[in-house]
């Protein structure tokens, strides 16, 4: 388990860290202030929400203990999210939606009744309608239409749901990015996961409750914010894992410094800390106290968590892992590792969707790449939760910020612009009705006509899945109570199982 | 809405109406199209379906009809009638509701009978003529909502009997306290005091000697002296100052996903300046939102513009420019709200709020105050730059004055000069008659016109040697022509196959009889014919790896020529053979020159240099020559005009330098209002593309009016609106964020909302007690300052008894005073400071302290961080270089906003992250090391003086006699654990390690030495992660 920090304490050791050695301080001083001060945590955990609280139904988090696992509003079909975030806008056209009409119109200039009043990133009014190259077929009993591009997906057809329906409201990266994770293209709002740990916490103790890591060429565009807390309390933003042997940063103690030395650091920092807490009664040292105890834990479970070398050759060849390498599919298996350990919500990100048409950035070999890349370690993904019993209550969702236009865009090479009317994700697990197709695309493949899913559409049925009422799952911010769905959002029933 | 409402019985007697309305009509069309009248006819329809929700009660979009006259202005989306044309009036396609630019009118129940719309549109058609009636009622709106009301002229009320009251905020506090049967927490001890105020004021912990004097000062106002020397410390604005740029969203870079970055450091400085000259605050507001436009306005007051300029841009590829620029014009508004006015103003975009009395119409006006201003980058001379500059252009303008007399008297010169040019023309070039070698067997024919032609074995590559008997005269350039031929591949003149060659070099020597040969240097070559990718300056550049590229197809079969100048002229009596080397370099196949000749001229350099065009034209007739002609010649003269030249160069080494030092100016991005206003209209659900009506600037009905200078307002009348004694909101707002940050809330929690959505005050008369103080002072911060932290209410305890702490759990009452976490940037401060290494510069570009590697992964580009090594490795956190997409890790661990948008109030977490990074990031372990050394060269009797000063420099309290204790075993078991593993010992407290600002260290310590360093590096270490450490008591 341990190995890689290759000094594993021996049993009974004093010093081994802050939890044996002040432990029992620590109680005394929390039982003193608790006495003294004859206030129940409770209200001195108000004391610190001030106006900020919510008003939702659910428990509101102690700040002392922010990421303590709460109960939602109703019964949870699911625990745990995998969002496997395709960044760039992975085009439906040549992976999940086959369109006859489209191919017979291959060429031709689009109908003015489609693009009057739309806007573009960069086509013009008088595109050229882009037949796919991509061969289709139907997998499962399901018949899900899937592309030659992903055959591992294919032979898990009926375990996810496909919706062919999406909708979004922007169509530059930055802002499409920030509304898919916030439900607003603009800045200053929470990210779904730090509303979910906001909202039920985690179970995870020794890990944070919403982890985000990234595969591709570089990192999303927009960064920070798409993983923020925005205005919730910061404790809810995602933490990046790095690439390398040092998942967090600042997780490995500083050269010279083995983890006996540190457990004596801790633990004199703790003593003396919890000497303040019995002079003063500031429950913030409490909270200080318990975040260094995590801290302390954290330097042991991360480096355990990223060693894949405990997996067995099986299971890396399933995902198409290599131990050592920042991959999408290294990160398909640390997700499930995460969530194994409790984490609430895990994000992977990986990045160079954007398919327009020039070098490198084509619908050819290009996204034959980001297919080999993702196509394996995704199915792997769901095949592994499933065996692993997990997938019941794990939920993999798989997207990007939007879709692409049915027009080709007149460049060097194949490739097509952004889209918000009419994309494809798809799902699987915790609650979701496996093997169906959910939605359609008008003959061209432009508007999505059939049971439309709107970004807040999925949000809302997300936090379903999670036992939250995205309507009450509020936070008051500049006297508007805020929500992740902002002021839209319905549960799909089609997708519940 | 609710079906149930009246609305539906007036619906039903409206239609009963309507329908009698019909009948009438019917008759009267029988009769001959009476025209429709407003009173009677169309009215009671609107009455009927529309009074609702667009009369007298509320005004949906903006729009009221009970009003003839605001029916045909129409609403938010402009003009509802177009008089004499009903098919484009929207209020005829709202009642269709079968145009997309408008929303189906009513938007429930039944829509109008065919006949009602009928007489709307015959109205309309006919002219749209409505009777006098009375103006629709408009105005100010008014609200009783506590902070729209004007500020209270509070007396302070009379404190009671035995209480300490410092100043009248206690007298305000004591009766709240009273009120509820509750006392004030007793006045801190004088070290928490002095550390208090220390780090409230300046940012900074006191140095032990400052909290000793402190402490040593018995003089009655010993505190208040202690007070203005802090709000006199250069540091003080910088601790407020970053408060401010908080509000202000500063940072260093251009935001969303490109994210490049950008330089606005001035106006960053500009803030810290301001502040420590305690700029008045309406001034100070002013000056940020208008100092462009003040009359005169200084460069300082438009550096201070930048307030508004530290809005994002988006650089993404296939954006909108107008887009992005709506969103930062909504974005000033939005924040101007928050910081200024402590309204949610940007809910009003899309439609009008929903809470507070502010109309979307009503947002747009504000949008148009912003909406009028360019955003240009203001170059910011420094002193010596601001001399040097004008100096320059002064000069210039000098000598370009001398140089237009030197060229107006310059006609006899240049009569002389064309004489002289024309008597050494027409050019005369001999032929060489030459013999030629090859050096690699090839052979050449001798052609009519003197030219040799290759032939024979052809070799891959080639040195020919070419000699001649010198001509019967000097020489002073020589001319290579390579030609065409009929025998060559392509026609040549080059021997590929596509007639191309390289020349790699050429040289000149003059042999002499006796076999010995002297060189001759060549000046220049030129040719017609240079290409980039090999020039003729090849063939002279004294290497055969370049050379001259004659590859292009086009050139296949005709002639070319280059000149070769020589040096020195050969003279006319020297003896001797020319000889002539041509080196081709190839290794595949034949790139040599097929046939070519060569000729020399003796016509002097100045005749060569001229143009052919120059030379026909010089030696014609002045009266014959052309305009073109005339001025060619004039050009060449003035070249070469010896009057003129020396000046001309210096002229351009002017301005050359004056490039160079405009190159090296600070810019800095401001605002610049623009003389043609830009229209505004009200975006439609708040989008862009859907414009409404057209809006003039203005601002919310419910607080005062607006005064402008002119026809109409701007954004300088605005500003001068905003810090208006009459307008109830900025004062109070300001005095309550300041309040914010000494007691961790605010007298209204909510400090961003003072709408009916927020906390309403919990003292309300001190806080407009405070905000008439405060405009009475002059908007004078530091007084402000000085009033709060001279408070008995500021002086309190932290620690709450019980019995407050239970009644109270908020502090809503100010019965004590607060334990704070630091902000950030502090945290970083306080250690450097506390471990002796900080850097004290104030202001100038943003700087590079170490950061973990890899944080760039999680970004679209790269950052550049040039990681300082010198003094600006230590500098205050407030300095680092700020990428909104990846801001600084530390600081953003400890909740440093990443400036996306306004940050009113910080909040303060307290993360397993944040003690991951105090413990070991590496740049914050570096401040540890340097402490130790610093330490351990202080003068101390033992380890526990020691233990006590690093424990007083960090905590200005003494330790203890438990933490002493425990303290000094953790030094004593690390050194001895060092001792006993002298790696780990060096790996914590390497060699030559000292970081800047430490004392030096011994440079090659004994390992007792280095177990030493690194038990203390531990301790020290110890001491930066405590959470008093990070903590304002």
């Amino acid at each position: 388990m341990s190995r890689r920090l290759g000094n594993p304490l021996p049993a009974g050791d004093s010093n081994a860290g802050p939890s044996v050695a002040s432990a029992a301080l620590l109680d005394t001083t929390r039982r003193h202030f608790f006495a003294q001060c004859g206030v129940g945590i409770g209200s001195m955990a108000l004391a610190s929400m001030l106006a900020e609280e919510s008003r939702g139904a659910i428990v509101r988090p102690d700040p002392q203990d922010p990421m303590a696992p709460r109960a939602p509003h109703f019964g949870a079909k699911a625990k745990r999210i995998i969002f496997l975030f395709m960044a760039g806008g992975p085009s439906q056209l040549e992976l999940f939606d086959y369109k006859p009409k489209l191919q017979e119109l291959d060429g031709q200039v689009v109908p003015p009744e489609y693009t009057k009043n739309k806007r573009f990133a960069f086509i013009k009014g008088d595109a050229k309608l882009l037949g796919t190259r991509r061969k289709f077929a139907r997998h499962g009993q399901s018949g899900a239409e899937l592309s030659e591009c992903l055959p591992h997906l294919a032979a898990i057809a009926d375990e996810i749901c496909l919706v062919r329906s999406m909708q979004t409201d922007v169509f530059n990266h930055g802002p499409a990015k920030l509304f898919v994770n916030t439900g607003s293209s603009r800045f200053g709002m929470p990210s779904m996961g730090a509303w979910l740990t906001y909202g039920i916490g985690s179970e995870s103790r020794d890990l944070p409750g919403f982890v985000v890591l990234q595969s591709g060429p570089r990192g999303p565009r927009g960064g920070n914010p798409l993983w923020g807390s925005g205005f919730l309390p910061t404790a809810y933003q995602g933490v990046p894992f790095l690439g390398g042997s040092e998942p967090i940063l600042n997780l490995a103690s500083p050269p010279g410094i083995d983890r006996q030395r540190e457990g004596r650091f801790f633990d004199t920092v703790g003593k003396l800390n919890a000497q303040r807490l019995a002079a003063t009664g500031d429950p913030e040292i409490a909270t200080r106290i318990s975040a260094y105890e995590m801290a302390y834990r954290m330097q042991s479970s991360a480096p355990e968590l990223i060693d894949l070398s405990a997996e067995s050759q099986q299971t890396l060849e399933a995902y198409g892992a290599e131990p050592g390498k920042v991959t999408f599919a290294n990160n398909c298996l640390l997700a499930r590792r995460l969530v194994e350990r409790g984490v609430r919500f895990v994000q992977l990100y990986h990045t160079d969707w954007d398919h327009h048409g020039n070098n490198d950035t084509h619908l050819g070999e290009p996204l034959d790449a980001r297919c080999q890349e993702t196509d394996q370690p995704a199915a792997a993904l769901v095949k592994d939760l499933r065996q692993r019993g997990l997938l019941d209550d794990t939920i993999v969702i798989w997207g990007g910020e939007f879709g692409r236009t049915p027009m080709g865009e007149p460049r060097d090479l194949i490739g097509r612009d952004h889209h918000v009317d009419g994309y494809t994700m798809w799902m699987a697990g915790g609650g979701i009705k496996p093997g169906q197709t959910i939605g359609a695309t008008d003959e061209l493949g432009y508007y999505a006509v059939e049971d439309p899913v709107h970004v807040h559409d999925l949000q809302a049925t997300i936090l379903h899945l999670m036992g939250l009422d995205h309507l009450k799952l509020t936070y008051k911010f500049q006297g508007r109570d805020f929500r992740l769905t902002d002021v839209g959002g319905h549960v799909i029933e089609k997708m519940l199982a | 809405m609710n079906p149930t409402r009246p609305k539906a019985r007036c619906l039903f007697f409206a239609l009963a109406l309507s329908a009698a309305a019909i009948i009438l009509l019917g008759v009267d069309s029988v009769a001959g199209a009476a025209a429709v009248d407003y009173a009677a006819d169309v009215r009671p329809i609107l009455e009927a379906h529309c009074f609702e929700c667009h009369g007298p009660e509320e005004q949906e979009s903006g729009l009221r009809v009970d009003f003839g006259a605001t029916l045909i202005s129409g609403g938010n989306s402009g003009p509802a009638v177009a008089a004499g044309d009903s098919k484009n009036s929207l209020l005829i396609k709202a009642v269709h509701g079968t145009d997309d630019s408008v929303s189906k009118m009513p938007p429930e129940g039944p829509g109008l009978s065919d006949e009602q719309v009928d007489i709307l549109a015959r109205w309309i058609d006919e002219g749209a003529q409505i009777p006098d009636e009375p103006n629709a009622p408009v105005g100010r709106v008014t609200s009783d909502h506590w902070s729209f009301q004007p500020l209270d002229d509070v007396t302070p009320p009379k404190a009671p009997e035995g209480a300490i009251v410092r100043n009248p905020i206690d007298a305000f506090v004591l009766r709240r306290l009273a009120e509820t049967g509750l006392a004030p927490s007793v006045e801190a001890d004088r070290t928490t005091l002095i550390r208090r105020l220390s780090l409230d004021l300046i940012g900074l912990p006191p140095t032990v000697e400052q909290v000793d004097a402190f402490l040593a000062d018995r003089r009655d106002d010993a505190y208040e002296r202690l007070v203005d020397a802090l709000l006199n410390s250069p540091h003080y604005g910088e601790r407020w100052g970053r408060h401010w740029l908080d509000l202000a969203r500063y940072a260093d870079s251009n935001g969303y996903t490109i994210d490049g970055g950008r330089s606005i450091w001035k106006y960053r400085d500009w803030v810290i300046e301001a502040l420590n000259r305690d700029l008045p605050f309406d001034q100070f507001t002013v000056e940020q939102i208008a100092g462009d436009m003040l009359p005169g306005a200084r460069i300082d007051q438009k550096i201070a513009t930048g307030f508004h300029r530290n809005t994002l841009v988006n650089e993404e590829g296939g954006t909108d420019d107008e887009q992005f620029r709506v969103e930062a014009v909504v974005d000033r508004v939005a924040t101007t709200g928050a910081v200024f006015l402590g309204l949610t103003l940007g809910c009003a975009r899309c439609h009008d709020h929903k809470y507070d009395p502010i109309t979307q119409r009503e947002f747009y006006e504000l949008f148009a105050v912003f909406n009028n201003a360019d955003e240009p980058t203001l170059p910011v001379p420094t002193d010596q730059q601001a001399k040097e500059l004008p100096a320059l252009n002064a000069e210039i303008r000098q000598s370009e004055e001398r140089l237009a007399t030197v060229d107006a008297n310059s006609g006899t010169r240049q009569v002389e000069w064309e004489a002289k040019l024309a008597a050494t023309l027409p050019l005369h070039w001999t032929v060489l008659d030459v013999a030629a070698s090859s050096s690699g067997g090839a052979t050449f024919r001798k052609l009519a016109d003197g030219s040799l032609l290759a032939g024979g074995e052809i070799p891959r590559g080639d040195v020919y040697t070419v000699s001649a008997a010198r001509p019967d005269h000097a020489v002073t350039a020589l001319m290579l022509e390579s030609l065409p031929d009929a025998s060559l591949p392509n026609h040549g003149p080059g021997l590929d196959e596509q007639g191309a060659f390289v020349l790699h070099e050429l040289s000149v020597a003059l042999a002499a009889e006796d076999g010995s040969s002297q060189p001759v240097a060549l000046a220049s070559a030129r040719s017609a014919y240079s290409p980039k990718e090999g020039p003729i300056g090849n063939a002279i550049d004294g290497s055969t790896e370049t050379g001259w590229t004659f590859t292009d197809a086009k050139q296949a079969g005709l002639p070319q020529a280059a000149i070769f100048h020589l040096k020195q002229p050969i003279p006319d009596e020297s003896v001797g053979r020319l000889v002539v080397t041509l080196t081709h370099q190839s290794d595949d196949k034949p790139r040599q020159i097929g046939r070519f000749r060569i000729l020399v001229t003796g016509a002097p350099p100045t005749t060569l240099s001229q143009s052919p065009e120059v030379r026909d034209a010089v030696r014609r007739p002045a009266a014959e020559r052309t305009d073109e002609q005339r001025k060619a010649i004039r050009q060449a003269f003035l070249k070469i005009d010896p009057e003129r030249v020396p000046l001309a160069a210096q002229i351009a080494e002017l301005r050359k330098r004056k490039k160079q030092v405009e190159a090296a100016l600070t810019t800095t991005l401001v605002m610049r209002e623009r003389t043609e206003p830009r229209e505004t209209h009200i975006h439609l659900r708040g989008s862009f593309l859907r414009h409404g009506a057209k809006v003039e600037p203005g601002v919310p009905r419910v607080l005062p009016p607006i005064k402008p200078r002119g026809v109409s307002a701007d954004r300088l009348d605005f500003a001068r609106w905003l810090v208006d004694a009459r307008n109830p909101l900025t004062a109070r707002v300001t005095v309550n964020r300041v309040w914010q940050r000494y007691f961790g809330r605010g007298l209204v929690a909510t400090e961003n909302d003072f709408g009916t959505q927020g906390e309403p005050p919990s003292h309300p008369e001190l806080l407009d007690w405070l905000a008439r103080q405060f405009i009475a002072e002059g908007w004078s911060l530091k007084a402000l300052h000085r009033l709060i932290v001279t408070s008995a209410t500021y002086r309190q305890a932290s620690l709450a008894p019980a019995k407050l702490a239970g009644a109270d759990p908020y502090n809503e009452l100010l019965g004590r005073q607060r334990r704070l976490r630091l902000e950030a940037e502090s945290i970083r401060d306080v250690a450097l400071a506390a471990a002796g290494m900080l850097s004290r510069d104030i202001g100038g570009p943003g700087v590079y302290p170490p950061q973990p590697e890899g944080i760039y992964r999680f970004t679209q580009t790269k950052k550049f961080w040039g990681t300082n090594q010198g003094p600006d490795r230590y500098r205050r956190g407030m300095y680092t270089y700020l990428w909104r997409s990846s801001p600084y890790p530390f600081l953003k661990t400890f909740d440093a906003p990443d400036a996306t948008v306004t940050c009113t109030r910080r909040p303060r977490s307290n993360t397993p992250l944040q003690a991951l990074t105090l413990a070991n990031d590496p740049a914050f372990f570096e401040i540890a090391r340097g402490f130790s050394t610093n330490l351990l060269a202080a003068p101390a009797a033992d380890d526990l003086e020691r233990i006590r000063l690093a424990f007083r420099r960090c905590l200005s309290r003494q330790p203890t006699a438990e933490e002493l204790s425990q303290l000094s075993e953790y030094l004593n078991a690390e050194r001895q654990r060092f001792a006993d593993s002298p790696d780990d010992a060096l790996a914590v407290a390497p060699k030559n390690s000292a970081p800047y600002g430490a004392t030096a260290v011994p440079a090659d310590p004994s390992a007792a030495e280095v177990a030493q360093a690194a038990a203390w590096t531990m301790v020290a270490r110890v001491l930066l992660n405590l959470d008093e450490f990070i903590t304002r008591e």
